[in-house]
């Protein structure tokens, strides 16, 4: 593992020497990487052909509402080295429109078929874009912030009766239901 | 029916005949002792198939097998909804699955039954404002019983169990009679998830008219909406392509 330590301070200079990117060691086998929207292939390219990070473990996305932006997260594993860069980049959450990495790592396309789906972040280059899990759904993308799951669920469903007429019995007799269905939902309490 | 009535009442105003037969009811002592053994039978052996959906799923084996034995009340697990009676829908149905549950549910043949286990049948449980589960199941199929808890406990279910076989042995497990007879109140709330070209293979409708269920509400606004988006069913095309096979005759 020595060898690998050194490896990862080599990939520090070496990161450090590129201007507009900012890296924040966690440990000795992870690594934080802020980059631009438009210098991350490149980087991924970096990482992938020099640095031996060949396995894309996971894109993952967050939706910061208020500054109106998405942060992708390209997690890149290396098991020569055995450490995680994670890869940070922002994009404006509209159009929120990227371009894919399919051509750097062909898993992206699982992953941003999914973002896709669950964010509305369209990839372009990517080799599909149809829809994966949600076969059918036809609202907005879900994991949005702005998606009111809450209000949604209340428009297509109904409820169970709480109050059923054998409860009323059961409530004489000094049962009942503890604590309200109402009482309880995080989202509901004041 | 009527025939064998007239054809009693004659008899029965025949001079010299002693027993007296009450107008209306059946004379044939032995017709309703039929139907008590065919119910209490029926209540006796039950196949169960079960659509293993969520986390309650995991109860199920201790009462299948040796620990609580589902088996010695006569109930199995059933690997085919052709030849199953009782519909166990276990935990969180979302949209997707649900669909794949009233398919499997109407591919039962009748009297069927159908056992919600867990919260999440109820009203959604912990997934409540989920946007990819069902919230009621008893919106979309006829729920018979209901086990709450989450998770039940073994002893719940076969509490449950016992309580499904003792109404079957009554008589009074008619839920399946109630698809039937309220298709349109099902059917809306299943195109109100689904869209409205929502069909499933099965003519419901005709096995209402064999099982003689057809009630007011049997038909109504969403089955003629069905009617008019309904497509025939077509033929699997059926394909077997073994690549070394064909290599081999070639």
């Amino acid at each position: 593992m020595t060898e690998g330590k050194e490896l990862t301070t080599w990939l520090d200079k070496v990161l450090t020497e590129i201007e507009g990117i900012e890296i924040r060691r966690k440990s000795s086998r992870r690594l934080r990487v802020d980059v631009a929207a438009d210098a991350l292939p490149a980087l991924l390219e970096l990482l992938r052909g020099r640095a031996s990070y060949v396995h894309l473990s996971a894109i993952s996305c967050v939706d910061w509402l208020d500054d109106g932006e998405f942060e992708l997260v390209y997690h890149v594993w290396s098991y020569e080295m055995q450490s995680l860069v994670s890869a940070h980049t922002r994009i404006p959450r509209e159009p929120g429109i990227y371009i894919s990495v399919y051509d750097i790592y062909t898993p992206a396309a699982f992953f941003e078929r999914d973002i896709h789906e669950m964010y509305g972040v369209f990839f372009e280059g990517s080799p599909d874009m149809s829809k994966f899990i949600l076969t059918e759904w036809d609202g907005p993308p879900p994991m949005r912030k702005d998606f009111d799951s809450e209000a949604w669920v209340n428009d297509h469903f109904d409820w169970q009766n709480y109050n059923p007429e054998w409860l009323q019995e059961i409530i004489a007799q000094g049962g009942g239901i503890a604590v309200r269905p109402d009482e309880q939902r995080f989202s509901r309490k004041q | 029916m009527t025939d064998r009535k007239q054809i009693t009442q004659q008899q029965s105003a025949r001079p010299g005949d002693s027993l007296p037969v009450k107008p209306g009811k059946r004379t044939n002592p032995l017709a309703h002792v039929f139907d008590e053994l065919i119910d209490f039978a029926r209540s006796r052996s039950l196949f169960m198939l079960h659509y293993c959906t969520g986390c309650g799923a995991v109860e199920l084996p201790p009462a299948m097998t040796s620990r609580f034995d589902m088996e010695r009340l006569g109930i199995q697990p059933m690997v085919t909804p052709r030849q199953a009676d009782i519909l166990l829908v276990t935990g969180y149905v979302s949209v997707k699955t649900l669909k794949r549950v009233i398919l499997t549910y109407e591919q039962m043949p009748a009297p069927k039954y159908v056992i919600g286990i867990c919260s999440c049948t109820v009203n959604g449980g912990m997934y409540w404002q989920s946007y990819a589960t069902a919230k009621k199941l008893n919106d979309y199929l006829p729920v018979d019983v209901y086990i709450a808890g989450c998770m039940p406990r073994p002893e719940a279910v076969i509490a449950g169990m016992r309580h499904l076989m003792e109404t079957i042995k009554n008589g009074e497990a008619n839920a399946w009679q109630d698809y039937y007879r309220r298709y349109d109140h099902y059917l809306g709330n299943q195109q109100r998830l689904f869209g409205q070209t929502w069909q499933t293979p099965t003519d419901v409708i005709a096995e209402a008219k064999y099982y003689g269920q057809i009630g007011p509400e049997t038909r109504g606004a969403h089955t003629a909406m069905l009617e008019k988006h309904q497509k025939p069913l077509e033929a699997l095309d059926l394909q077997l392509s073994i690549s070394e096979l064909e290599h081999r005759r070639s």
